[in-house]
């Protein structure tokens, strides 16, 4: 039985699918059968193909129990599945289950995993080995950390809690009041109660070590890492450079010995993760912790050195040697049991979700608040870094100046951007570690700061700082040389590509970085004409494998990364033997780091799509940038090409492949934004060779299905109905938009700011206490759209081959419109439309995807209000529901859809019959304990970074499994506190005699318990803060009191900033929330499904049509 | 004590330190740059690297900015620059790092495995201006500029190592891209290095004791090119003889009444009838008269010589700090550090990994009277890594137990060595 991570969310990410699709692979390859159980649905390792047998179902060890009872496996391994699986594997160890069963725990066995985990028995191993570890003195209660703090004696201290995934609870305290704040989080959030009260090693390097180590004792390391950011941020969190680059080879050699010893020393067979910190100026090492399993630097790891470590822990687990095993990369002849050497530089970036979370505490610490990362690989340090920073989509691809534009969290941008920063600010940038530190040291060497000044506010290590001032005195050569884009010479052209400058920089650079943005160059100075003379010039970049190896063997890994160098060879390096190759070359794009909207689904799709390209006998070539994710295994595509998704990077690599076809439909929005860039490229692209075609629908129609004016016509055309809108940029625009939908409206900016977000008006005098308040600007319009009151939303998922459409299934979801769909829970099959309007569902599902012309996939969602059928939105692209349906019914819409961009006809196709006999719900997981400031409350901007999903013939089993495969607990009883904005105290009145026969007590804020008294309720009072009474909701929740909550917010005053601390402290004592009246229903049927009896787990079942 | 501040760029605390006590018994490579030291020229100048196959690479020169040539060879370890730049099994050869980034932490005091630098020339990606170390004490720049050694830089190493894998170890010249003509025709002269005597330019020429009164037997290490780490190595278990190749057996019975005996690893052809073949008549002698004897590297190919058996050119050799060797006995696996292009033939499956152009030693007589078997093989090419002589106290590797740079997995040879030592003189046999 090999277990999953779970649902995406922040400190653990994609990694784990990539790890446990490798494992199940090299288990079955050696004809054992898998078991897989995760209830994320969005994987490829819970496809129904990489395993014998796929549960989708809750990760808690009652659940993975049940399932053990009935498959009764040999062996658990435990490994690859993260923190979450490591935890149930120690779980169902200590509790005797797995001997009782006959399981034997492979990989880490329990001591190796619990001396690992528990800080206390860590220090004493490394005690025993030798080994120093940061002074600690580990605390079960809140007494115990003071005490520790009087001992220690000096500030800062480390708070870090033990057995927390991404270190969750954690962080730097400065006096007494953070201790207590941060430690009593810390105690509640550790699995065994307990936080580390620490020396700081605040300012020390930071390395890492991935070391593998197997039965026979054989050790090797495969990689090293050094983090840009100091001690003290979280190593996910950092910026990451591979190998590591500022120690010495004795340096090195220590800590390697180091870490061969930890491992031994743990007794851990498969791979482990070592971090140390080092003191740069006396070399003084610590060791920091040890993960006995693969990890997100594992991940990071392989891809950097192309080694697949959680392969080969794998084998390692089921008991071969390293030295028995075939080098993956060098094939036969050579052997597993080998250093990796690398002749490239590899940098990591973290992504972090401020973009979005404009109010989120953007400090980095000892916690994780990144949801993905990116990595680029150069032969320099520069390049590397260009490419990294090109591949996390913030909108700029490369480092521009700052302006205060930077500070203002999105307001008056426009404005800002002609005052540079201040240099207060840009000190505060430097000092405390925040997603802007990276783009605040180019700032400062571009004003011309040392080295020594830039250190000793940062502590970041001088070579890291030495080439960021590189890379400024390069872009003033930039800025200051004279002569046109067309006349550039090669020499100076060579210089910058080789430190990896894009040609939008360059281009950007040499207009002086205009206040209005590179993308508003004249076309004369622009990126086109950069990549033009260089064309001209015959620059282009040169593609290297990644093999482990150096260059020493022949390697065989399709692996590949672009470099610029070499000042004698020019032209595009084609791949080799291309006139022999006979295959189409299909490239599909990939969906980069993953972010808030832009999660695996994709990366779950293009996987998809590569694999029906390789079916057809065609090569499939993937270009992505996430190193979590399974597209980027080498094994996966035929090639793949690690690159930012920039146009540019995107060209270099078709211009090589001559690439025949590109798929844009299944990398989400950064593909799709891809789509018409291209398209006026092509001509271009068409004189070096390049005769390519845009896969699938064509970006005619994309236009037409995205431009709302476009769509509006065509939903008259073909007689659909869509809740009237318009945009306004200036408040009369807004007033008249209102006068010509007619009151109620829906107003939302069309960018969420601090201000105002979306509301419901009823009349005049309400929009206009909004537009008091609202930001409007050019840029930042205003949607007024007709609302859809009570109205039901569907998602639909289809695929069309231009003649036919395939339905993959209609979703309903459970809470009302307003919320953002990727937010919501919802149902396949639909629970409350009647079969008549999902009928009329199907048919406009149709009608609009042979009418729009789509070739592959398209997501619709649609609203349902009484006997009214709205359509809002067409994306004509994969979207993140796809594999929910393919989980669900078994069809793999992302493969139908793909062979249909490919020219096979729906008709043509196998396609499993759609399974009916079970419920599915998918349901969000939310960041809210990672990211304060976040207002803990789905709403129309999404929030939520990963889904889980329940099956069961019982719709409210399945919402149940569902729920509780969030891992917010769902009440079994004790007290419920209900407070609900006025319109709907009566319709709450129902769920609340249902609580109290269910025997909760129930606590209502005074107005609501009135309306309950009413109806004969016996409720108690619990008063708001600002109420100033006794007992408020917040200290029963701090009692322990409040097992469950149901908050409808109001959308102003004082009830929301109370309601939003009341929510924030939910979120952080773990008490499960509901904020909309049909989740609470749910929520209270969920309860009762609970006390039903056992839950039976589902396996996954496909079926296919015997012809 | 006086300090001079470092004049260069990067940080680099060591510079400048003069009259200090912590000036080092051996004299060290890095001595140079304890002094102070000018700043290295600001102009770039244009440079080429020209291989014998055509191969022809536009850089820029650094260090001596002059001229060099020799056979090219790669090594492929991320660390460790100092100690092969330093390490006298390069002499005669240019030496390309296929890690891009070289110089990353500087030079340091007491870090050299010799007094001197080398490789003849030395082909990097990017030479680092600004080094970033507590200990370091300049750039790799400065320290081959000190040394008069010229590198080129700003080349695409991943090229030229592929080139070095296809063709084989290639001769090269690299100079100023103005004498394109002159480089050309240097080329067309240039002799392999391995006909030369190289042993003899880099080994020792008297005989010196260097811990004299230490408390354990006493050991010859002949010197063919020894790297310091060794001689460390042994001054921690023995009264260590540091002495010339050539020294004969005799001399070193009657006269200086060692009880074991070492030979080291060194530059070029172990067959080469200069030096090397004097070091493999004390060593066979040695072996043969029941002396306990240890080879690492060339002295290993020396002991396979001994005993009959031929020694080959390696198509690329070896070179680098993650070389899987597996231990015949144990059967288990280390990551060792090398540096050799040439190997001893495997009794059965005779010489693998060769060098296209076939050279070997032919066939050799058995100086030590006993057979040898394998011990341990490189776990990728299968090529012969270590030989135990049946029946007599002495084995040999191909690898560098005493790494320096590289890791630390076959240290523990040292101490088997030692113990064999004490065993022998023992009586225990």
């Amino acid at each position: 039985m090999v277990l999953g991570s779970g649902p995406i969310r922040i400190g653990q990410a994609a990694e784990f699918d990539f790890s446990g699709s490798q494992a199940c692979t090299a288990l079955r390859e050696d004809g054992y059968h898998v078991i897989l159980v995760n209830s994320n649905p969005a994987t490829i390792q819970n496809d129904p193909e990489m395993a014998d047998r796929v549960y989708i179902e809750p990760l808690l060890p009652d659940v993975i129990r049940s399932i053990m009872e009935k498959e009764r496996p040999d062996a658990l391994l435990a490994g690859m599945g993260g923190q979450t699986a490591l935890n149930i594997a120690t779980d169902l160890a200590h509790a005797g289950v797995l001997e009782e069963l006959g399981i034997e725990l492979i990989g880490s066995d329990l001591e190796a995993i619990d001396a690992a985990e528990d800080r206390d028995l860590f220090k004493k191993v490394c005690e025993s080995i030798d080994l120093p570890v940061p002074f600690a003195i580990a605390c079960n209660t809140m007494e115990e950390v003071l005490s520790a703090a009087t001992e220690i004696d000096t500030w800062p201290l480390l708070v870090r809690p033990a057995f927390t995934l991404g270190g969750l609870g954690g962080g730097t305290v400065w006096n007494t009041g953070e201790l207590v704040e941060i430690a009593s989080l810390g105690l509640r959030n550790s699995r065994i109660n307990q936080v580390l009260v620490e020396e700081s090693i605040l300012g020390w390097q930071e390395h890492e070590y991935e070391v593998m180590r197997d039965s026979a004792d054989n050790c090797i390391v495969i990689c090293t890492m050094e983090n840009i950011d100091p001690m003290g941020v979280h190593t996910g969190e950092s910026t990451v450079v591979a190998p590591q680059q500022s120690l010495s080879d004795a340096d090195h050699q220590h800590l390697r010995d180091c870490a061969l010893r930890l491992i031994r020393k743990l007794n851990i067979c498969g791979g482990c993760n070592c971090q140390f910190a080092w003191n740069q100026a006396t070399g003084e090492v610590r060791v920091i912790e040890v993960n006995p399993r693969v990890s997100r630097s594992s991940a990071l790891a392989s891809k950097a050195t192309g080694y697949p470590i959680a392969r080969m822990a794998a084998k390692i687990a089921v008991g071969y040697t390293l030295d028995e095993l075939p080098n993956p990369i060098t094939g036969e002849g050579t052997t597993a049991a080998f250093e990796p050497t690398l002749d490239y530089c590899v940098v990591k970036i973290p992504r972090w979700p401020f973009d979005k979370f404009r109010t989120a505490d953007r400090r980095l610490g000892t916690s994780m608040k990144s949801t993905g990362e990116v990595m680029a690989i150069g032969r320099c340090f520069e390049e590397a870094f260009h490419k990294a920073w090109a591949s996390l989509e913030y909108g700029e691809p490369h480092p521009r100046p700052l302006t205060r534009a930077d500070e203002s969290d999105g307001e008056g941008m426009a404005d800002r951007a002609h005052e540079a920063l201040p240099e207060s600010t840009l000190v505060e940038w430097l000092r405390v570690a925040t997603d802007r530190r990276m783009g605040a040291l180019l700032e400062a060497f571009r004003r011309g700061w040392s080295v020594e000044r830039v250190h000793e506010i940062t502590h970041i290590t001088r070579w890291f700082l030495h080439h960021f001032e590189h890379i400024a005195k390069v872009e003033k050569e930039i800025t200051e040389y004279i002569g046109s884009i067309e006349n550039l010479e090669a020499f100076s052209l060579r210089k910058w590509k080789r430190l990896g400058f894009s040609d939008a920089h360059i281009a950007d650079a040499k207009a002086g970085f205009p206040k209005t943005g590179w993308k508003n160059l004249p076309a004369a100075a622009g990126e086109s004409a950069v990549m033009a003379r260089r064309h001209q010039l015959g620059i282009h970049p040169r593609f290297r494998m990644v093999d482990s190896c150096a260059a020493e063997f022949a390697a065989t890994t399709p692996y590949y990364y672009s470099t610029y160098e070499g000042s004698d060879e020019s032209g595009i390096d084609i791949l080799p033997d291309i006139e022999e190759r006979t295959k189409e070359r299909m490239v599909v794009i990939g969906s980069g780091p993953i972010r808030i909207g832009q999660g695996i689904e994709f990366d779950y799709g293009c996987v998809h799509a590569v694999k029906a390209i390789r079916e057809s006998g065609r090569d499939a070539i993937i270009i992505n940038n996430n190193p979590e994710t399974v597209s980027t295994d080498f094994d996966t595509s035929d090639r793949l090409y690690f690159e930012p998704l920039t146009l540019e990077c995107v060209c270099e690599v078709l211009i090589r492949e001559r690439a025949h076809g590109i798929l844009l439909q299944f990398g989400g929005q950064t593909a799709i934004n891809l789509a018409l860039p291209l398209e006026s490229r092509l001509l271009e692209l068409k004189e070096m060779n390049l005769n390519l075609r845009v896969l699938g629908t064509s970006t005619d129609s994309i236009d037409e299905a995205s431009d709302r004016e476009r769509f509006e016509s065509f939903a008259e055309r073909i007689g659909l109905k869509m809740p009237r809108g318009a945009t306004g940029t200036t408040a009369d625009d807004v007033r008249a938009a209102a006068d010509k939908i007619g009151f109620p409206v829906l107003i939302r900016p069309s960018y969420v700011l601090g201000g105002r977000g979306m509301e419901v008006l009823a009349d005049q005098k309400q929009l206009e206490a909004y537009l008091k308040e609202a930001y409007l600007a050019p840029d930042k319009p205003l949607l007024v759209d007709e609302y859809l009151g009570h109205a039901i939303e569907l998602d639909v998922d289809a695929a069309c081959d231009g003649q036919e459409v395939l339905i993959g299934a209609v979703m309903e979801h459970l809470e009302e419109a307003g919320i953002h769909s990727g937010d919501s829970t919802c149902f396949i099959p639909p629970q409350t439309i009647s079969p008549q309007m999902v009928e009329r569902v199907r048919k406009q599902t149709r009608e609009i995807g042979l009418g729009l012309g789509i070739i592959g996939c398209y997501n619709i969602q649609f609203a349902v209000q009484g006997d009214d059928l709205f359509v809002l939105e067409v994306n004509p692209r994969s979207s993140r529901t796809v594999p929910f349906v393919a989980k669900a019914t078994g069809v793999p819409m992302a493969k139908i859809a793909a062979r249909a961009t490919l020219g096979v006809l729906l008709k043509d196709q196998t396609i499993p019959i759609p399974r009916t006999d079970l419920v599915c719900v998918k349901a969000p997981v939310f960041p809210f304990i990672k990211l304060t400031g976040l207002d803990p409350a789905p709403g129309p901007e999404m929030k939520s970074t990963g889904e889980v999903m329940g099956s069961d013939p019982d719709p409210d089993v399945a919402y149940l499994k569902a729920r509780m495969a969030t891992e917010v607990p769902v009440a079994t009883g004790g007290g419920a506190y209900v407070t609900v904005r006025s319109a709907d105290k009566e319709n709450v009145v129902p769920i609340v005699r249902e609580l109290l026969e269910l025997g909760f007590k129930v606590h209502c804020t005074p107005g609501t318990a009135d309306v309950m008294r009413r109806h004969g309720f016996g409720v108690q009072t619990a008063y708001r803060i600002t109420d100033r009474q006794q007992p408020d909701a917040l200290n029963l929740m701090r009692k322990n009191e409040i097992q469950f909550i149901i908050n409808i917010p109001t959308t102003s005053g004082g009830a929301v900033r109370d309601g939003n601390m009341m929510r924030r402290l939910a979120v952080e004592l773990n008490i499960p929330f509901v904020t909309t009246l049909s989740g609470a229903k749910a929520e209270v049927s969920a309860i009762r499904a609970q006390r039903r009896g056992p839950l039976i787990p589902q396996r996954l079942k496909v079926s296919y049509l015997k012809d | 004590m006086s300090r001079t501040i470092y004049a260069g760029q990067g940080f680099c605390p060591g510079a400048g330190l003069v009259d200090s006590a912590e000036i080092p018994s051996f004299p060290d490579a890095a001595d140079l740059m304890l002094k102070p030291f000018g700043n290295p020229p600001i102009e770039e100048v244009p440079g080429l690297l020209l291989l014998a196959d055509g191969g022809r690479f536009e850089g820029l020169l650094f260090g001596a900015q002059e001229w060099a040539e020799g056979e090219l060879v790669f090594s492929t370890g991320m660390s460790g620059y100092q100690e092969s730049l330093t390490d006298p099994s390069f002499a005669g050869q240019v030496l390309t790092f296929t890690y891009p980034l070289i110089g990353n932490y500087g030079i340091h005091a007491q870090c050299s495995e010799s007094a001197h630098i080398w490789p003849r020339g030395v082909v990097v990606r990017q030479a680092m201006s600004c080094p970033d170390h507590r200990d370091s004490l300049g750039s790799v720049d400065d320290f081959l500029r000190l040394h008069g050694v010229t590198g080129i830089q700003a080349v695409d190493t991943r090229s030229i190592t592929r080139r070095v894998r296809e063709h084989g170890t290639l001769l090269c010249v690299m100079g100023r891209a103005d004498d394109e003509r002159a480089l050309k025709k240097r080329l067309a002269e240039l002799k392999a290095p391995d006909l030369e005597d190289l042993v003899d330019e880099v080994s020792i020429a008297q005989p010196v004791l260097l811990n004299p009164g230490f408390r354990g037997p006493r050991l010859a290490a002949l010197d063919c090119g020894i790297k310091y780490n060794i001689l460390r190595e042994l001054c921690r278990r023995f009264e260590v003889l540091w002495c010339p190749p050539d020294i004969p057996f005799d001399a070193l019975v009657n006269e200086w009444e060692v009880e074991a005996m070492f030979a080291s690893n060194g530059p070029g052809d172990p067959a080469h009838p200069g030096k090397a073949t004097n070091a493999r008549q004390t060593l066979a002698a040695a072996v043969a008269s029941g002396m306990p004897s240890m080879g690492i590297c060339l002295g290993h190919q020396l002991l396979g010589l001994a005993s009959g058996l031929s020694t080959y050119k390696m198509r690329y050799g070896h070179r680098g700090a993650n070389q899987p060797v597996l231990d015949l006995t144990e059967n288990t696996v280390a990551i060792t550090s090398q540096n050799h292009g040439f190997a001893v033939e495997d009794p059965v499956r005779g010489m693998l990994a060769a060098h296209p152009s076939g050279a070997n030693s032919g066939p050799q007589e058995n100086l030590i009277g006993a057979e040898v078997s394998v011990s341990h093989i490189n776990a990728n090419d299968r090529t012969v890594e270590g030989l135990d002589v049946i029946g007599l106290p002495a084995f040999s590797v191909q690898f560098h137990p005493e790494a320096c740079p590289g890791p630390h997995d076959a240290a523990p040879l040292f101490d088997r060595f030692s113990e064999m030592v004490s065993s022998t003189l023992r009586g225990d046999a």
